[in-house]
């Protein structure tokens, strides 16, 4: 073990990024293709096959380079943008349209995600009750099994599952990244808990309305995934806030500061992931005695998780969502992957080894059945 | 103290590691143990309401559901009735709705399927109007909206 390194140097030679990449080969291999790859049908074998690939390429580069977020955000944007092409599909499979009608909500037929989550909570303690009209334990996306991935998710990443687990994120951290320099530099410190007033409002109003109010009125991503049928006011003035909310807070607003702030100034369930960094074993650290207070990292976060007072602390925020951007932008590799209990500056490459083996192999394996499915899409409209 | 927190640590982080691999072989066992905790059921607003009374007719059931007034903390003092038809359904429907059996009849309901028209006449004055009437994948479904 590397507790005493001295070396502030994450890259691997070949073999031994090789010999790292290993587990996460077999295991990956097991998962993803059920330990016996079925070519039955050759398009599905293949897409399968270069999944595969591509997740354990992009992990040995993990190693190999010593950086983190660049090779993150190739599977954490091909996850958002395939999981939006597989709701979509699925949808107009189904229902022969990317809209919703009111037999569906009637039906309980509605795919359920993650950020509904923090709307259930008062009603399940009160009512005993889920307030979602979509499916229990059957079918796509059903609540329980949604429920199980983010609850251990949220325990082992806290907000990690932000950058490593979430299929929305990687739309605005795509967008985030399409210009050099940002236009717009400096956003008001005080933005940065707007997801708690948000929270606490879906919260509330959820609970005293009965309905999942975020998904019903303000989430940006129903524009890339379902919406429901325009056949009111009420319901075009809710699909009008979706489509602003999307291109404002998702695309605009991360091309001009280069920052995600859909999940810095609005998402509920970072919010909440936030405060499950503090149980979280893995934390970002900051050694004081290597610092030489460039601030680097302050400029580079994507989600104003840094500030200079922290970083002369020697704390991150509970923002953080351990995307990795800071520990590959530091020369001095005085902020880096920790865990909890161990003390800044020590057993960094340890520390970071195990992260990346828990954080990429949970994204691995929850991205792989969609990037799988479209990109067996793909195959079968080009052959 | 420094060597406790170390090794605190470091288990915590290896059972996350053995939390994260289980997860996936055990995702669908793990799932279906949440859906059995006892807050794991749909609320009826949007079940539609438990089933009180089934009519059946040649080859269509009409099933009528308990009203739902379910809300937060307390009953709401406005809620719904909710009527389903399954089966070969005729191209009109018409009910006459007794829906807290006290033995009057509190509205009747007349459905064109075809127009996709409904026309309520609320006998009862707690009958407030139809809040949903839609086809369904099993056959139709109506919301009549109601007050206490």
């Amino acid at each position: 073990m590397d507790n005493v390194l001295k070396t502030t140097e994450m890259r691997k030679s070949f073999g031994k990024s090789l010999l790292y990449t290993l587990p996460m080969f077999l295991i990956t291999f097991m998962f993803i293709t059920g330990g016996k790859p079925n070519f039955s049908d050759p398009s599905s074998g293949l897409a399968m096959i270069m999944v595969f690939l591509l997740v354990n390429v992009l992990y040995f580069f993990m190693h190999f380079k010593g950086k983190t977020d660049k090779y993150r955000a190739v599977l954490f944007i091909i996850f958002a943008l395939s999981l939006s092409y597989t709701l979509i599909h699925n949808m107009i499979e189904v229902r022969k349209s990317m809209s919703f009608s009111q037999a569906d909500i009637l039906e309980c037929r509605i795919p359920f995600c993650h950020l509904v989550i923090p709307m259930m909570i008062l009603p399940a303690v009160f009512t005993k009750s889920i307030i979602f009209p979509g499916s229990i334990i059957s079918g796509f996306a059903n609540i329980s099994s949604m429920v199980v991935l983010w609850l251990v998710a949220t325990i082992v990443l806290g907000r990690g599952f932000c950058s490593w687990g979430c299929f929305y994120g990687g739309w605005d951290d795509g967008f985030s990244r399409i210009r050099k320099r940002p236009v717009i530099k400096k956003i008001g410190e005080l933005w940065k808990w707007m997801p708690f007033a948000v929270l606490l409002m879906v919260v509330l109003t959820a609970a005293l309305s009965m309905m999942p109010t975020y998904c019903s009125w303000i989430c940006p991503f129903k524009a890339v995934t379902e919406f429901e049928q325009v056949t009111s006011v009420e319901s075009a003035t809710k699909a009008g806030i979706f489509l602003s909310l999307f291109g404002g807070l998702v695309v605009v607003l991360p091309v001009m500061t280069r920052k995600r702030t859909q999940c810095s100034f609005l998402c509920p369930l970072g919010a909440i992931n936030s405060l499950s960094n503090k149980i979280t074993p893995f934390t970002v650290k900051i050694d004081k005695g290597s610092c030489n207070e460039c601030f680097k990292c302050v400029y580079v976060c994507p989600l104003y998780a840094l500030t200079s007072e922290d970083i002369k602390a020697g704390k991150v925020s509970l923002f953080c969502s351990k995307c990795g951007k800071c520990v590959d932008a530091c020369s001095k590799k005085a902020i880096h992957y920790g865990i909890r209990g161990i003390p800044a500056g020590t057993m960094k490459n340890f520390s970071r080894n195990l992260f990346l083996f828990v954080s990429f192999l949970f994204m691995a394996v929850f991205s792989a059945g969609s990037i799988i499915n479209t990109l067996h899409g793909l195959l079968k409209l080009i052959f | 103290m420094k060597k406790a927190k170390i090794i605190a640590g470091i288990s915590w982080v290896f059972f996350c590691l053995i939390l994260i691999i289980i997860l996936f072989p055990g995702l669908n066992s793990f799932s279906l143990s949440v859906s059995k905790l006892p807050f794991m059921k749909l609320n009826p607003r949007y079940t539609g309401g438990e089933i009180a009374d089934k009519i059946i007719s040649k080859n269509c059931t009409l099933v009528i559901r308990k009203p739902v007034f379910n809300g937060f903390l307390k009953e709401r003092n406005s809620g719904f009735e909710q009527l389903d038809w399954h089966g070969t359904i005729p191209e009109i429907i018409k009910a006459s709705i007794d829906y807290d059996h006290d033995g009057i009849k509190d509205f009747c309901v007349l459905i064109d399927r075809k127009n996709s028209k409904t026309v309520l006449d609320p006998i009862d004055r707690k009958i407030k109007g139809v809040l949903i009437s839609t086809p369904t994948s099993y056959g139709w479904a109506v919301r009549i909206g109601l007050i206490k």
